[in-house]
């Protein structure tokens, strides 16, 4: 089932997660701040260029920067013009199924269309 | 009988209606948005100029000013022909159609015609515009196929925007003679 409870397997693979972040992030400043030379004289030769100690980040944090306008972008294009029937009606209003009117009963929920919310507000009945 | 009414528009600039009624069933509803004012037309003319100079200054290039002073002048001219709306109308004779006209500054009228026939109703629609919510007056076109579907939206007065008071009574003005379609008998 699931539910959200703290469970044993989920206490280790938390845990697991934990030291594999800080080993990860331990690593990261090695590799950024010793030298090579120093490395190099351990035997480990084998990284990638330091440039990208910095450069990662950076691109992280601008894509995060851009991520906030592009969603605002998404938004505004993906909102429907003034001149679209889609500020009317859509698919499920079209398909629905008008139930018969019952004496004493409350109205089925329905889709009411815009002509008549229009005389309801604003044309005042005599 | 003609009769003016003083409205704002959606961002706060005011603006006239002006109601017409030729006939028993013709009537013409206008929207006039305020001229181009000469405190907005100098504000822009002088920060063109200004920034032009500044350019000359930093090139020494006496080309920059007679270029600053070429885009003032067109795009005056095409901001006053293609951009500054002055009034929109909205001619609804009864039987015939709906008469959709834009007059810009520069005297250029643009018109558009609906016959009776493709239109439903006109009715207020409130949607999402540029991070508000505002309400315009639109026709909502018939669908051939379809009795009770809507095939088209045409929204109105889509420059001056004028708020939900002017907006109803436009509404009620064109709903009077909408409603004579219902009970005038059909000839086809």
């Amino acid at each position: 089932e699931n539910s959200p409870a703290p469970l044993p397997e989920r206490a280790i693979y938390g845990f697991a997660l934990f030291l594999g972040s800080w080993f990860g992030f331990i690593l990261y400043l090695i590799w950024a701040y010793i030298p090579e030379t120093w490395l190099f004289s351990l035997g480990l030769t084998y990284w990638p260029q330091k440039y990208w100690a910095v450069a990662l980040p950076v691109y992280l944090l601008v894509a995060v920067g851009i991520g906030y306008i592009l969603l605002f972008g998404i938004n505004m294009m993906s909102t429907a013009p003034l001149n679209s029937t889609d500020t009317i009606t859509d698919n499920y209003a079209k398909k629905q199924q008008q139930k018969k009117f019952q004496e004493e009963a409350i109205p089925a929920l329905r889709d009411i269309p815009i002509s008549e919310v229009n005389r309801m507000f604003f044309l005042p009945e005599k | 009988m003609a009769e003016e009414r003083r409205f704002r528009s959606a961002s706060g600039a005011p603006i006239a209606l002006r109601r017409r009624q030729h006939s028993a069933c013709c009537r013409e509803l206008a929207v006039r948005g305020p001229r181009l004012q000469l405190r907005s037309l100098s504000a822009a003319t002088s920060a063109v100029w200004l920034a032009a100079y500044g350019l000359f200054a930093l090139s020494q290039n006496s080309m920059v000013l007679s270029a600053a002073i070429f885009i003032t002048l067109i795009g005056l001219i095409v901001y006053l022909h293609f951009v500054k709306i002055d009034q929109e109308s909205l001619l609804v004779i009864g039987s015939l159609g709906i008469q959709v006209t834009s007059s810009y500054a520069s005297g250029k009228e643009s018109t558009t015609f609906i016959e009776m026939g493709r239109v439903k109703d006109v009715v207020i629609n409130e949607a999402i515009h540029m991070q508000k919510v505002i309400y315009y007056l639109c026709i909502l076109l018939q669908d051939p196929e379809d009795p009770q579907g809507v095939s088209e939206v045409v929204p109105l007065f889509q420059s001056s925007k004028p708020r939900l008071d002017c907006l109803i009574e436009v509404y009620k003005s064109c709903q009077d003679i909408l409603e004579q379609r219902k009970t005038a008998p059909q000839s086809s």
